[in-house]
């Protein structure tokens, strides 16, 4: 239980971090068009990424 | 058509080696992924009619993939999710305006992947534990138990002594382990930025620009750090592109 706990927090993080990073970072053109994005809730993530926390990303180096 | 932006790439010696991979990989909703180059750097675009592509977090979400997929296999700047053009014209000019700007982040990323820490803790545990030390000292300073008098404003002022010490001792702790960090990554020549005090539980956000190769030795440094911190979790989050590490804006 305590491992899917760590494993869910990690999956919540990894879906903020991600979303933060695509809306808010990266290389911004000024004074061209910029689509507006706020109406964008964080819920979903489909996208492979590996992140985890350290307890996950041990379990995964180990091939557990 | 406006051409919406994922990413500035370095073709690198081998510009067929990126044509040859974009039909692999497709933009929002679908689209055909196409490179407009210039100076040896290619933007990778997709054409849509309207400027309005129904801004959503799946689309955000098949935007972060385009990225994910070719920071895989090249360097590049990813840019900020909705940055349109107007034209291909447009895009070569923007290319050929700041083409020594872009190669300069792109040598600066290099090989290089963004890594996040973020450090935890559990703020009411902390706040107990900090101000067991503390509260003595101040509701009695002199050491005088005959001392009783009671105040409203003697507690009162006791109270904020007692918050204005732990939020001290809190700070100070933080950077105590900022300072842990630091010293496990000096050797990593690791570029870093480090967030204080974000939340009340989320006490250190830091930044990391790493080598691929050094995806292990971090994952290392992390789990020891954990282990000597057991109060605190350390969680950390990568390999990502280096979304935090590119110059902010172009023209």
């Amino acid at each position: 239980m305590i491992h899917d706990n760590v494993v869910d927090k990690s999956k919540d993080i990894t879906i903020l971090e991600l979303l933060d990073r695509v809306l808010n970072k990266g290389v911004i053109l000024t004074g061209d068009i910029v689509i507006s994005v706020a109406d964008i809730d964080l819920v979903y993530l489909g996208v492979k990424l590996m992140l985890s926390s350290v307890e996950t990303m041990e379990q995964l180096k180990s091939g557990k | 058509m406006k051409k919406l932006i994922y990413a500035l790439v370095s073709e690198g010696k081998h510009p067929d080696k990126l044509y040859d991979y974009l039909p692999e990989i497709t933009g929002i909703g679908g689209a055909v992924l196409k490179a407009v180059s210039s100076y040896q750097i290619s933007a990778i675009i997709s054409e849509h009619e309207k400027t309005d592509i129904g801004a959503d977090k799946f689309k955000a979400l098949e935007f972060a993939e385009v990225i994910e997929h070719l920071s895989q296999k090249f360097t590049l700047l990813p840019m900020r999710f909705g940055s349109m053009m107007n034209s291909t014209e447009e895009v070569n000019i923007m290319l050929e305006r700041n083409h020594e700007r872009i190669h300069q982040n792109l040598d600066f990323v290099k090989n290089k992947f963004e890594f996040g820490l973020k450090v935890f803790c559990d703020s009411d545990r902390m706040t107990l534990e900090l101000s067991s030390g503390i509260v003595a000292g101040i509701d009695n300073p002199d050491g005088n138990s005959a001392e009783t008098g009671n105040s409203v404003f003697r507690d009162y002022v006791n109270k904020k002594l007692r918050e204005h010490k732990i939020e001290e001792l809190r700070l100070k702790y933080v950077e105590s382990v900022i300072g842990e960090i630091t010293e496990y990554f000096a050797g990593m020549n690791a570029v870093h930025t480090f967030r204080k005090m974000v939340s009340e539980t989320n006490i250190i956000d830091a930044l990391f620009l790493l080598g691929k190769d050094q995806k292990d030795t971090l994952v290392d440094a992390v789990s020891d750090m954990q282990k000597r911190n057991p109060l605190l979790s350390f969680v950390l989050t990568g390999p990502w592109p280096p979304y935090s590490f590119v110059d902010k804006t172009i023209k």
